[in-house]
C-alpha cells in the first residue's frame, strides 16, 4: 500500500498537466442537458468520449446506463471494478441555461455538483490511465448511470447490477462533492410525497367552507411532528418541498409535500411510514378530501464495518493526499451496492457552493487531488489490498 | 463554377467534417500549421472556455491546430490573466509592431495576428461564444483543408437554410446583416448575398489572402475582408459553414447604429475605389444619434475615423519576419 501512497502526491501534478481534457469534458457534458429519464443525449456523448479514448467496449445497456471497460491484463480471473457516477441532474433543458462559465479556478454552471463533474471526470480517466501510464489487471467498468435522483429511484444502478452478469470485486461512487467526504454506509430511507387534492373525491363543497389543501397538508405536518422519534436506532423525518395553489386570493385546491423517513434502522423506517399512513387516512377522512400517501424511493440501510479494508485502505489514500477524512451517511447508489454484498464507498471530487442551484460552482483546483485519490483506491482494489479475506 | 452553383456546392453543414482525424491527416499531407486567433476585450467570463475546449480537442486529442493566439485591445478585466493560464499565448495588440501608430479595434487585432502567429492557416473566433464548441473551429477548417481551391470560409449558425431538401428556413441574419449589409450587397454585388451571415466573427483562411487584403481597424472587418476577397479571387475561393447555433451577447440598436455607419463607410470607401460610382461630396466621419433627456433632445456626435491597415504584406517587418523577398510582393 506505500508504494501507492507515495506515488498519489505526484499523480495530482501529473493530471493537473492534462487539466484542459478533463475541463473540457465536464463542460461539453455538462452543456448537454441530462434530467432524470431524459439523459440519452447526454449518455451518447459520456460514450463517444470513451470511445475517443480508446476505451475497449461501450455501449448503452437497457435502460441507457452508459457503460465502458477497459479490459484488464488478468481477464476473467479478476472480478471487475466499478466506478459509477450517476449523469442525471434535476435541470430540464428549458429549465435553465446550460452554458456553462469556465474561470481562472471555478467552473459555474447547472448541476455541476450533481454530478455533471464526476460524469466528466469519468469521461476523462482512460485518458488519465494513459498520460499516468498505468493498467489495471482487472477490468475497470466505467458506468454513468441513469435514473437515479427523484423519481428515478436509483433504477439505473439497480438494474446495471441486476443484469451483470459475473461477480464484482468493488464499486467507487463518484460525487461532486464534498472533497474530503467518504461514505461507507447508508441509511434506511422511505421518500415520499402526500398530496392533497380538494377536488379529486367529487365531493361538494361550497365556496365558503371549501378547505384548503395547504391547510390540510399543515394539519399533515402538525400531526407529523408529533410522532415520538427515537435516539437509537436513530431517525428521522424530514419535510424537505412543498407546493401548492395557484393565486394568491385562491383557495388551494391541490398541494403536495415531499419528505423522507432516515434511519439506521430499515423497521423502524417502516415503522414511522405506518404511522405516517394512518395519519393521512384520518385527516383525509375528516376532511373529505383526497390525501393521498406515495413512496418515491426504498432504500434499505446497509453498511461496511470500519475495519473492512476498503474503508482502511479509502482512509489511507485520502490521509495520504493530506485530506481529513469525514464520514456519513449517504443516499447515493451505494446502498445497492452494498445491499448486493458488493463492498463500495462514496468519494466526493471537490469542493463548491450552491450545489442545487443555477449558478453552482466548482473549483477546479482540488479536484485534481479528488482525481488523484480516485486513483489510488482503484490500484489498492486491483492490487487486492481492499479484498474482506 | 457558376455563381447559381456557388451556394449549393460551398455551402456545407458542420456534420460533413466530423472526423477530426481525417481533417489531421490532410492536414499533415499540405505540410501546413494552423493558428487560431480569439481578438480580445473584456472576456474573461468566455475566454477560458474557448481555450481550453479548443486546447483539448483540437491539440491534445487531435493535433489540428498548432497554436493559440490571444490578441487583445486592453482588457481592464482578467482576460489575459486567465487566457495565459489556460495555455494561450496572450500578446496586447499595442505591443506587437509598436513602431506604427496606435489603433484600437477589433480588425487592428486581427490584423496584427498576422504577425505573431506562424499559421499557413489562421482561424479567427470571437471571444464571447458562450456555447463554444470545437466544432466552431475545426468545421471552419474542413473546407480549406478538403478543397484545394478554397482559401476562405465564413461561419454562419442558428436558423439557417436546412440544405436543399426541401426544407427552407429563414437565414437568420443579425439586425445589421438585414438592414444594412444585404440591401448594399443586393445593390452592387448580388452575388455577395449568398454569404448567408456576412458578419459573423468566425472565419478562416489561408494566409495568402488575409496578407493580401487591408484590414479596417474596426466593425468594417468583416465586410471589406469580403469585398477584397471577392474583387481579388472571386466567389470561387470562398465557402461557408453551417454551425448549428451560436449564442453571443446581445447589442442595443446605438450601438448597432455604430458599427453600421462603419460597414457603409467602408464600403463606400471600396465601391469608388473599385470605381463603380464617384462620390463627389465629402463622407463625413461623424455619426449623430439623438437622445431624449428631459426637457429636450441631446445630440451624440461619435467621431470615426474608419482607419485601415494596409496589407500586411507591405510592412517590411513582417516581410523580414517570414522571409518574403521584396520581389515577391503582390
Amino acid at each position: 500500500m506505500d508504494e501507492i501512497l507515495k506515488k498519489l502526491p505526484f499523480f495530482v501534478d501529473q493530471i493537473q498537466a492534462i487539466k484542459e481534457t478533463v475541463i473540457s469534458n465536464i463542460v461539453l457534458i455538462g452543456q448537454m442537458p441530462g434530467p432524470t429519464f431524459g439523459e440519452d443525449t447526454r449518455a451518447d456523448l459520456f460514450l463517444e468520449r470513451l470511445s475517443c479514448a480508446q476505451v475497449d467496449e461501450c455501449g448503452k445497456d437497457q435502460l441507457k446506463n452508459a457503460i465502458g471497460v477497459i479490459k484488464g491484463k488478468a481477464g476473467k480471473k479478476n472480478d471487475p471494478i466499478f466506478l459509477t457516477a450517476h449523469l442525471d441532474t434535476i435541470y430540464s433543458a428549458d429549465d435553465v441555461d446550460h452554458n456553462y462559465i469556465v474561470r481562472k479556478n471555478a467552473i459555474t454552471g447547472p448541476g455541476i455538483l450533481d454530478n455533471t463533474l464526476s460524469i466528466g471526470i469519468l469521461a476523462s480517466l482512460p485518458t488519465i490511465f494513459r498520460h499516468l501510464k498505468l493498467s489495471f489487471s482487472s477490468d475497470i467498468v466505467l458506468a454513468g448511470v441513469t435514473q437515479s435522483i427523484g423519481r428515478g429511484n436509483l433504477r439505473g444502478i439497480r438494474h446495471l447490477l441486476n443484469t451483470w452478469a459475473r461477480p464484482i470485486r468493488s464499486g467507487i461512487i463518484m460525487e461532486g462533492q464534498v472533497l474530503g467526504h467518504f461514505n461507507y454506509y447508508s441509511e434506511g430511507i422511505i421518500r415520499g410525497e402526500i398530496s392533497c387534492d380538494i377536488l379529486a373525491t367529487g365531493h361538494f363543497f361550497t365556496q365558503k367552507y371549501k378547505p384548503n389543501a395547504i391547510l390540510i397538508l399543515n394539519e399533515v405536518i402538525n400531526e407529523l411532528l408529533t410522532i415520538s422519534l427515537p435516539q437509537r436506532p436513530r431517525c428521522r423525518i424530514i419535510i424537505g418541498r412543498i407546493t401548492g395553489g395557484h393565486k394568491h386570493g385562491d383557495i388551494a385546491v391541490q398541494a403536495r409535500l415531499g419528505f423522507e423517513i432516515q434511519s439506521d434502522s430499515d423497521e423502524m423506517v417502516k415503522e414511522v411510514y405506518g404511522k405516517m399512513e394512518d395519519i393521512v387516512e384520518g385527516i383525509g377522512q375528516e376532511h373529505s378530501v383526497a390525501l393521498k400517501l406515495e413512496t418515491i424511493t426504498v432504500q434499505n440501510a446497509a453498511s461496511l464495518k470500519y475495519g473492512h479494508p476498503l474503508v482502511k485502505c479509502t482512509v489511507a489514500v485520502m490521509k495520504s493526499l493530506g485530506l481529513k477524512p469525514v464520514s456519513e451517511s449517504s443516499e447515493s447508489e451505494l446502498s445497492v451496492f452494498l445491499s448486493r454484498n458488493i463492498p463500495a464507498v462514496v468519494l466526493g471530487m471537490t469542493t463548491g457552493k450552491n450545489a442545487h442551484l443555477a449558478n453552482a460552482t466548482m473549483r477546479i483546483n482540488p479536484m485534481f487531488t479528488g482525481i488523484a485519490q480516485i486513483i489510488g483506491l482503484l490500484l489498492a482494489i486491483d492490487k487486492g489490498l481492499c479484498d474482506d479475506k | 463554377m457558376t455563381s447559381k452553383n456557388w451556394l449549393r456546392e460551398n455551402t456545407f453543414h458542420h456534420s460533413k467534417f466530423k472526423d477530426i482525424g481525417k481533417l489531421v491527416k490532410k492536414k499533415d499531407q499540405k505540410k501546413i500549421a494552423i493558428s487560431l486567433c480569439f481578438p480580445t476585450l473584456n472576456e474573461e467570463k468566455t475566454i477560458a472556455k474557448q481555450i481550453v475546449i479548443m486546447k483539448s480537442e483540437l491539440m491534445n486529442r487531435y493535433p489540428l491546430i498548432d497554436e493559440i493566439v490571444v490578441v487583445d485591445s486592453g482588457s481592464t478585466d482578467n482576460t489575459c490573466e486567465v487566457a495565459a493560464a489556460y495555455g494561450a499565448s496572450v500578446h496586447a495588440a499595442n505591443d506587437i509592431l509598436p513602431n506604427l501608430p496606435v489603433f484600437k479595434g477589433k480588425g487592428e487585432n486581427l490584423w496584427k495576428a498576422l504577425y505573431v502567429t506562424k499559421g499557413d492557416i489562421i482561424i479567427y473566433l470571437d471571444a464571447d461564444i458562450t456555447n463554444i464548441h470545437h466544432r466552431f473551429a475545426y468545421a471552419l477548417l474542413g473546407p480549406l483543408l478538403m478543397y484545394d481551391h478554397i482559401k476562405y470560409v465564413k461561419a454562419f449558425y442558428d436558423r439557417p437554410l436546412a440544405g436543399y431538401d426541401a426544407r427552407m428556413r429563414p437565414t437568420g441574419g443579425g439586425r445589421v446583416t438585414e438592414l444594412v449589409n444585404r440591401p448594399i450587397f443586393s445593390l452592387f454585388y448580388p452575388e455577395l448575398t449568398q454569404i448567408l451571415q456576412p458578419l459573423s466573427g468566425e472565419y478562416a483562411a489561408c494566409r495568402e489572402l488575409l496578407e493580401a487584403i487591408p484590414f479596417p481597424i474596426g466593425y468594417g472587418i468583416e465586410t471589406s475582408m469580403l469585398l477584397d476577397i471577392y474583387d481579388k479571387w472571386g466567389m470561387s475561393v470562398m465557402a461557408q459553414v453551417d454551425l448549428d447555433k451560436r449564442v453571443h451577447r446581445n447589442q442595443d440598436t446605438k450601438a448597432l447604429g455604430k458599427m453600421s455607419f462603419v460597414i457603409m463607410k467602408t464600403f463606400l470607401r471600396r465601391i469608388e475605389n473599385y470605381g463603380l460610382v464617384k462620390i463627389r461630396q465629402n463622407v463625413y466621419n461623424e455619426l449623430i444619434q439623438y437622445q431624449k433627456v428631459p426637457g429636450h433632445y441631446q445630440k451624440d456626435t461619435f467621431h470615426i475615423e474608419g482607419h485601415e491597415r494596409p496589407p500586411i504584406i507591405d510592412i517590411p517587418e513582417y516581410r523580414q519576419k517570414f522571409n518574403i523577398p521584396d520581389s515577391d510582393r503582390q
